[in-house]
């Protein structure tokens, strides 16, 4: 594999967003990471002996991860977009596209035999920035002449939505009731309730829970039977050969990306160790399968020999399992 | 050659009862002892064709429930995901429920071409074969078992006919063909197991592959028979195998020829002192 023209060409693109980032404004700060860290305030921990859970390569304590995933989306949320840009190289938008367009969003109201239909209700967790909520709208409008098919994009983070409804503004959906925008824990949803969602979509979001299975949980319960539950996350590589590539890749060049473009080192480092930490897809399919869900065939779909995957589950109805 | 009787006599598939296939039977002894240990009754798939056991059904409840409503509106919207999700929803799920099925509007046709395959068993039996007495009806060949059957296959087409260049399509597609050739595969096995062909030799391969082929093409054909109740499809088929029957007879004439001539050649040749 020729991984020297693409890292050139990651250069220019670098050097260019460099250029834009430092005229962009005086949000930007090379010592961001660490200013986040020191404002961390850690939780009251009520126990004496503290559940951990995993943090990157690091184990904390289970209240603390929620914190520390916040800061780190916290301090990426802005270069967000560019930063996914150049460490995928730009592969991440096919990905999308193609979760997107599989899922197939909205009904077509021609061969919608009954009038009054509402087109899907849908629920983007950990979908911050929009990027998936508007390719569903888009996908229902445009593919499928759904005008009523709605979103509702869920995010921990206030910082990360704040960047979803300033994009939100260059769409048509910035003022419909089409597109909705909630801060909300995934693991628990109190406001959704139960049996009101067609489809749960989560896209680069569950790896960074501290409960992945009380969010499978919660989905299931949210869900509609027969509602579908997708997840696009990163997963493991098939190939040992190109495994090797992607390590390098991942390891040596995304944090490295990180430091010079968003200013923060840290954060991109947690990023490529949740990546390895995350489940493996026979795993991930059965956490899935234990939350009560069908599995669609094999259960999951890879993405560029298994970088990123895509599972699937459907809630069952009853009687029909 | 008595074509016109022949071709109504299979045109009407034979559907009278037995309870028995008059079909190659394996000595029934050595099936249970020999290979009770590894029957499970939950095996998914099975490579071989069992007598004692009803292989399961390859699709699960919600699976079949919603591709056999879609299959209901195929006429209508062809083999599309509109079918697709107005089965679903007939079925009583979601249209986003159609995600279950990974392959799409593929799923759909494969649900269509495995039911029709496994149904051919049901619904084409041939008479118990008697003692050949003057009373049998004279035994009934296995050329004509296949003809019959494969022609029963290509009728149950007839219901989805004006969307079957669709399905062919999506089956030919490059992500498709493997399952697809696979799948017609099983299905000219499935024919001449059901047909009694008992061949132990390389004819096995050449059986299975010429009726792949003729079936292919007869189902290509068939799209654009406008004839009542598809007779030309019906006497494309008949003739092709035909043609196969010809070609291997005259092949088989060639080899003989071919295999005298060359004993000839190397006894005169060694009758003159050849060190062959």
């Amino acid at each position: 594999m020729n991984v020297a023209a693409p890292k050139l060409l990651a250069k220019s693109q670098l050097l260019q967003s460099v250029r834009i980032a430092a005229k962009r404004g005086p949000y930007r700060c090379f010592s961001c990471s660490i200013h986040v860290q020191q404002q961390t305030t850690p939780p009251p921990s009520g126990q004496d002996a503290p559940r951990t859970t995993h943090f990157g390569f690091e184990t904390v304590a289970e209240a603390l991860k929620e914190h520390k995933v916040s800061a780190v989306f916290s301090s990426v949320a802005s270069s967000y977009d560019t930063m996914n840009d150049l460490m995928s190289l730009g592969i991440h938008r096919l990905w999308k596209d193609h979760f997107v367009r599989n899922l197939n969003p909205g009904s077509n109201p021609l061969t919608t035999r009954s009038p009054d239909s509402q087109g899907w209700n849908i629920l983007d967790i950990a979908g911050g920035t929009g990027d998936v909520a508007f390719r569903m709208l888009d996908h229902a409008s445009t593919i499928n002449n759904d005008a009523h098919t709605r979103v509702t994009v869920a995010d921990i983070n206030p910082n990360m939505l704040a960047e979803g409804r300033k994009r939100a503004l260059a769409t048509p959906y910035a003022r419909s009731p089409r597109l909705s925008f909630m801060e909300a824990n995934a693991e628990h949803l109190p406001t959704i309730p139960d049996n009101s969602i067609d489809l749960y979509t989560v896209a680069f979001g569950i790896r960074n829970f501290t409960n992945k299975d009380a969010a499978l949980r919660e989905a299931f319960r949210v869900l509609k039977p027969g509602g579908v539950f997708a997840c696009l996350e990163f997963s493991k590589v098939n190939s040992s050969l190109f495994d090797a590539v992607y390590k390098r890749w991942s390891f040596g060049v995304i944090p490295l990306i990180g430091q010079l473009v968003a200013g923060d080192r840290d954060s991109y480092q947690y990023l490529v160790e949740s990546i390895e930490r995350f489940p493996s897809q026979t795993e991930f399919r059965d956490m899935i399968k234990n939350a009560g869900f069908l599995v669609p065939g094999q259960g999951w779909e890879d993405l560029t020999g298994g970088i990123a995957a895509i599972h699937k589950g459907v809630k069952p109805i009853e009687g029909h399992t | 050659m008595a074509l016109p009787t022949r071709l109504a006599r299979s045109a009407i598939p034979k559907l009278r009862a037995s309870p028995l296939l008059p079909a190659f039977q394996p000595p029934q002894f050595l099936l249970p002892t020999l290979f009770a240990p590894t029957l499970h009754p939950q095996s998914q798939t099975s490579s071989y064709h069992s007598y004692e056991h009803n292989p399961p059904s390859p699709f699960s409840v919600p699976e079949s429930a919603i591709l056999s409503s879609a299959l209901q509106h195929v006429p209508a919207y062809g083999f599309t995901s509109t079918a697709l999700k107005l089965g679903a929803r007939d079925a009583g799920y979601l249209d986003v429920s159609t995600n279950l099925l990974p392959r799409g509007v593929f799923d759909l046709v494969n649900y269509h071409l495995v039911t029709e395959r496994l149904s051919l068993k049901d619904r084409v039996q041939f008479p118990l074969q008697g003692d050949g007495g003057a009373g049998d009806l004279g035994r009934i060949g296995v050329g004509e078992k296949v003809r019959t059957l494969a022609l029963a296959r290509l009728r149950a087409n007839g219901r989805v006919i004006g969307r079957w260049q669709e399905a062919l399509a999506i089956m030919a597609q490059p992500t498709h063909l493997p399952a697809s050739i696979a799948e017609l595969a099983r299905l000219s096995d499935e024919i001449w197991f059901l047909a009694g062909d008992t061949s132990v030799d390389t004819s096995w391969y050449t059986k299975r592959a010429s009726l792949s082929a003729i079936y292919s093409a007869a189902e290509v054909f068939m799209t654009q028979d406008t004839s009542s109740d598809f007779v030309d499809t019906e006497r494309f088929l008949v003739e092709r195998l035909e043609d196969v029957e010809r070609v291997g007879g005259w092949l088989g004439e060639v080899g003989e020829w071919v295999g005298y001539t060359g004993h000839s050649v190397v006894n005169v040749l060694r009758s003159k002192g050849v060190r062959i």
